[in-house]
């Protein structure tokens, strides 16, 4: 197991400060305080070569968590090991094993090429010259970063910006990788790139990977198991394909029609959207088929479509439950 | 370590060079305070001004050389969180800044020296007359000042993981350090009290202790207590460096997402 987290809690005490003038005076010499709990008693293992989806609304304690994990932030109580090793310590041997990549931040330095942070890091992370050169050629190819390396890095535009963030924290092969939000801002083409290269890499590596994404084409593209945490509290710990039967017990079928029959589609399920020539139905698991089958028998029906629920849906079912 | 050195001096210089603009007008910036120093007291004191144009054209050399701005920068990458960034490498933050500091300060020198130079040919007040000891002597309590003053400025930015704005602090620290480190007027000229005030605390250790020693203002036992007071005040900070550091880190959080 590379990552274990028992009973993590986090709190920070935050000045408090009510808007206006007269407050804003007043709390130059009285401050109140109040103590937010990010975390609240998070528990979860993570094996080798596993890619895990955490999920949360913004403020839920994901990053936090994360922090906590890379090393930057001191947990109030309860313990990590990550690879053996106790994250806050800051040990320059766990350094060396796992990288942070956040989609918010730069690990590139801001003024000079990428290149030259990636020199930096080799010198830093005493990475022989072999590997270096093997592992650059590498994400050089599959982030296609040639055209990139020798321009400052403050030019470069969002996307091709990430994929050498990515080749930043890569570089010196570490066997566990924090993402938070990696295709944050990205367009579609680029998202899918840098999935892409997610999953080869961790087939290739078997690198254990940690992702928060607020696109659920990431989760359903990258992760069979997701975690969701909420007010600080994990919710769910489990299988993608689990949560959405437990939390949509349902299909969606798509059915196209030449002429959308005017009529009460109760008997067959429940109506989710209705456009021109397309009705859109929710139907129990179990029944989907049937109700297929009775469609195509009763009605001219052109096409007919069993999908999933949208995650996006299954997931903010999800956000506003207790417990799953 | 030294291959780790050499990589960060590199990349520093490679940033200071796309900061071309900026680095000259740091440079010459810094220049005029001590610059108009020097005339008010010509003016006032013309029967000396070659002994003034000497001490404050060494005080441009010597503060250039000591200088710290550790302070700005931590005080901004802790408040928006590109601390972060440093802290997730398994090299301690405090050398990016030694290597910053070393690769800006060889610039200092490079520039300073010839013009100094250039400008002994045309001044002969400008001329030093030191001995080969006095001068190494002085280069070495350079090397202090420079020590003190990165210490104490990266000892008050590390004060930003409690304290937002934390440069204000260093502020008030900085104009203590204008009268007591010999930058407005060389420290004989003090009053005795805040003279001896001046002895035993670090800022005389910063800027005026290497100008007296290239005048010949300190030498044998005097030399002796400057530098053990230099070198006491510089354990200090140490000391003083790695609390913050620890307290900070349990401190630290690591703000922005």
């Amino acid at each position: 197991m590379v990552i274990r987290v028992s009973h993590l809690h986090k709190s920070f005490r935050v000045h408090r400060r009510e808007a206006g003038w007269l407050e804003a005076a007043r709390s130059l010499w009285r401050r109140d305080y109040r103590v937010i709990e990010a975390v609240k008693d998070v528990s979860f293992t993570i094996e080798k070569g596993e890619i895990v989806g955490f999920l949360g609304p913004n403020g839920a304690g994901k990053t936090t968590t994360m922090k906590m994990l890379a090393g930057l932030l001191h947990p109030t109580s309860g313990e990590i090991t990550v690879g053996g090793f106790v994250p806050f310590e800051q040990k320059p041997e766990f350094k060396k094993m796992m990288s942070l990549v956040m989609g918010q931040k730069s690990q590139l330095i801001w003024d000079i090429p990428p290149m030259e942070t990636f020199l930096v890091n080799k010198a830093i992370y005493d990475i022989d010259d072999r590997s270096f050169r093997q592992t650059l050629e590498e994400l050089v190819e599959l982030l296609d970063l040639a055209p990139l390396l020798d321009k400052p890095t403050r030019s470069l535009s969002l996307g091709q910006r990430m994929r050498c963030e990515l080749a930043a924290a890569l570089l010196h092969r570490p066997q566990v990788l924090f993402l938070d939000e990696p295709t944050i801002g990205l367009d579609v083409h680029t998202q899918e790139n840098v999935r892409r290269f997610i999953v080869d890499y961790n087939r290739e590596h078997e690198t254990t990977i940690l992702l928060t994404s607020h696109y659920m084409g990431d989760v359903a593209a990258l992760c069979d198991r997701v975690m969701i945490i909420n007010y600080g509290r994990l919710i769910y710990d489990g299988e993608l394909s689990v949560l959405t039967e437990k939390l949509a017990p349902y299909k969606r079928l798509e059915v196209r029609f030449s002429r959308v029959p005017d009529m009460d589609w109760g008997e067959y399920g429940e109506v989710a959207e209705i456009e021109e020539g397309t009705v859109v139905l929710r139907v129990a698991r179990e029944k989907a088929a049937g109700t297929a089958a009775r469609l195509l028998e009763r009605f001219d029906v052109r096409d007919i479509n069993i999908e999933d629920p949208p995650l996006e849906e299954v997931i903010t079912r999800a956000f506003q439950e207790e417990r799953v | 370590m030294i291959r780790k050195y050499i990589a960060l001096l590199r990349m520093k210089y490679i940033e200071m060079l796309a900061y071309r603009l900026a680095t000259f007008v740091w440079m010459t910036g810094a220049i005029t305070q001590p610059l108009i120093t020097m005339f008010v007291w010509m003016n006032i004191h013309p029967e000396e001004s070659e002994s003034f144009v000497f001490y404050f054209m060494a005080v441009i050399f010597v503060e250039r050389m000591t200088s710290a701005w550790d302070v700005w920068e931590l005080d901004r990458e802790i408040r928006e969180g590109t601390f972060s960034n440093w802290l997730l490498r398994p090299l301690h933050p405090i050398h990016w800044a030694i290597a910053e500091n070393i690769v800006y300060k060889w610039l200092f020198a490079v520039i300073l020296v010839p013009v100094w130079v250039a400008a002994a040919v045309f001044w002969p007040a400008l001329r030093p007359h030191m001995t080969g000891s006095q001068v190494a002597l002085f280069l070495t309590a350079v090397v202090f000042g420079a020590a003190l003053r990165f210490l104490l400025s990266y000892s008050c930015g590390l004060l930003a993981f409690w304290v937002t704005k934390v440069a204000a602090v260093y502020g008030v620290i900085d104009v203590i350090s204008l009268f007591l480190s010999g930058r407005i007027a060389p420290l004989e000229m003090l009053p005795p009290a805040l003279r001896e005030w001046s002895e035993w605390l670090p800022f005389r250790y910063m800027i005026s202790f290497p100008i007296e020693i290239a005048t010949g203002t300190a030498d044998g036992g005097e030399l002796a207590r400057g530098f053990a007071i230099a070198a006491g005040w510089m354990m200090a900070l140490i000391g003083a460096l790695q609390w913050l550091w620890k307290a900070g880190m349990r401190k630290n959080q690591a703000v922005g997402g």
